[in-house]
């Protein structure tokens, strides 16, 4: 089933033994990357971009985000956690940012660092893009991996849109080496955990966009450190000690939807939710759209504050986090407090670590390689889909008729697997008539 | 294979909605996707003609083995001076139809910029024939 002409990482993964082959996940997927064979979900893993829709409506928790075995962190010295703000959104607003940076040591890293440190040289490597690549009028921001992996599979087109640099996550983890470093420390006794809100970031780090090995050393899911932070608040009851922290209120906004358009200018906007995002992106692909600037797109509704491996309700936690922006900025006043040193040897040296060569279109829609032959291969697909009932039941374990039609032709599957059109199923025959008055078949 | 729809006037809403299946089917026969970007205008600024200008259209999309030919057609009040409708920014557009963002002058000359083969032939009172061709 897979034309595998490269590997992508996936970290959502299918438990065969959990799976009831219910077609939830099949009827939910965007990039119709999920059949249902031998009685459970199987994933295309080239039409894949783990965007997480399969796990949000699998109704037997069938579906699950493969992380990296925490003990992992302990082949480190030093053992960094990259912690992105999202995280402080999942707690009920009593405990302290430095309390559960505290528990985070406690329960076994060395350092604690947050993700959005990286935001005001992120700023700072966006405006030089836009002024180096001034012929282009619109910037898709590369943010959110699901978004960058929807545009490489479904609308390859827009490929040169999205802005090839590295996420603030990957400046982050640069610093934090460099700070180390510097200090005298290995570079091999220092391990860089990121605590990931989605599926989507993780795939990101495993298998990187641009075809080189990430900086970060593993990936830890946010569900499971939240647990364990809970944990401890509710047994550990030594005392901890606070540990300092200083973002902006700019930088904690930034993983929320709009708080990376609003640094870039009234033309900039924010664009979230998969259903939305998809719709701007066919309309954008159509040339329908009169935009110029950056558009922050990102695949979860409230951006990562949606993201699948968050515990909280994500408006609550979209609350939190604008509250504690809004202490920040008063806090400092209007100072930053860390300021990125443009012009630096570290400066030019990290922007030059955060440029992508090249973003690859992966078309999925694409029959073959061949014109002809997709030619005459569409031409089939639609004779059959004139004979497919039109309900998109999902019975057949194709999303849809029409997916049904292209499996058939590809010979992935055959035209049994559609119940309607089997005369032998007497019952299917009697629903035909009672519930489709025969018109779905008859035609 | 060929593709059919219908288009109506003053619906300005649903425009855009045909060009999408086009492109869909464009992107499964693996076609450049600089050339499905030169269709999909086309497409959208003749639709939008015929939604501006006209009562009704259609629009038959055919594609063969070298060419992506297009016919948009309608019934309205025709185009009184084709030479002058060519040129960039003339428009004959209501000032409710520039209220909402068409109407530019730049529908002709942009179709004309993106296919390879322009026809139009259009009588006043009657309607427009447009015959696009854009080569694979």
């Amino acid at each position: 089933m897979n034309n595998n002409e490269s590997y992508f990482y996936h970290a959502l993964k299918v438990d065969a033994e959990i799976c009831i082959g219910c077609t939830h996940c099949m009827q939910s997927c965007p990039t119709e990357a999920i059949r249902v064979r031998n009685g459970v979900a199987v994933i295309i893993e080239n039409k894949c971009i783990d965007c997480g829709e399969c796990f949000k409506v699998c109704p037997v928790k069938a579906i699950y985000i493969k992380q990296d075995d925490f003990s992992l962190i302990f082949n480190y010295k030093y053992r960094i956690a990259l912690v992105p703000a999202v995280f402080i959104g999942q707690f009920p607003e009593e405990i302290r940012t430095s309390e559960i940076y505290a528990y985070l040591k406690k329960i076994g890293f060395t350092h604690i660092y947050e993700v959005e440190h990286g935001v005001g040289y992120m700023i700072s490597f966006f405006n030089d893009y836009f002024k180096k690549y001034s012929d282009k009028n619109v910037f898709v921001s590369s943010f959110c991996p699901a978004v960058v992996r929807l545009i490489q599979v479904r609308f390859p087109g827009l490929v040169e849109n999205i802005i090839h640099l590295k996420a603030p996550l990957d400046v982050s983890a640069i610093m934090i080496t460099q700070r180390l470093t510097e200090a005298g420390i290995q570079k091999e006794d220092i391990g860089v955990f990121y605590i990931t809100p989605c599926a989507a970031k993780i795939a990101a780090v495993k298998s990187p966009v641009e075809n080189t090995k990430s900086i970060i050393n593993g990936v830890i899911n946010m569900d499971f450190l939240y647990n364990k932070v809970q944990k401890m608040l509710h047994t550990d009851k030594s005392n901890v000690e606070p540990i300092n922290h200083s973002l902006t209120g700019r930088d904690v906004k930034w993983s929320l939807s709009g708080g990376e358009a609003s640094n870039f200018g009234e033309n900039a906007f924010a664009v979230d939710g998969l259903k939305n995002v998809i719709e701007f992106l066919e309309k954008l692909e159509n040339d329908e759209i009169d935009t110029s600037g950056l558009i922050e797109m990102r695949v979860c509704d409230q951006s990562c504050a949606g993201g699948i491996l968050n515990v909280n309700n994500r408006f609550v936690a979209v609350q939190r986090l604008l509250k504690r922006a809004n202490y920040l900025d008063q806090k400092l006043d209007g100072r930053y407090c860390f300021v990125p040193e443009i012009g630096t040897n570290f400066y030019s040296r990290v922007a030059k670590q955060m440029e992508i060569d090249e973003i690859k279109p992966r078309p999925i829609d694409k029959l073959a390689n061949n014109y002809k032959t997709a030619l005459l291969m569409k031409n089939e697909i639609e004779k059959i889909k004139a004979k497919l009932p039109s309900i998109d039941c999902g019975a057949c374990g194709s999303p849809n008729c029409a997916a049904l039609a292209e499996d058939i032709v590809k010979g992935f599957a055959s035209i049994d697997n559609c119940v309607f059109l089997d005369d032998e199923c007497k019952s299917i025959k009697r629903i035909n008539t009672e519930i489709w008055n025969n018109n779905k078949t008859n035609k | 294979m060929q593709y059919e729809f219908q288009i109506e006037g003053g619906n300005f809403s649903g425009a855009g909605e045909s060009t999408s299946v086009i492109k869909k089917t464009l992107k499964q026969l693996g076609i450049d996707s600089t050339i499905i970007k030169r269709v999909v205008i086309a497409l959208f600024e003749a639709e939008i003609n015929v939604v501006a200008h006209a009562y009704n259209g259609k629009m038959i999309v055919e594609i063969f083995e070298d060419q992506i030919k297009m016919i948009v057609e309608d019934n309205g009040p025709g185009i009184e001076n084709i030479e002058l409708a060519m040129q960039e920014g003339y428009s004959t557009a209501s000032e409710k139809v520039r209220e909402m963002g068409f109407g530019a002058g730049m529908g002709l000359p942009n179709i004309k910029k993106n296919t390879d083969v322009l026809n139009i032939q259009s009588t006043p009172g009657v309607g427009t024939k447009l015959e696009m061709i854009v080569y694979i």
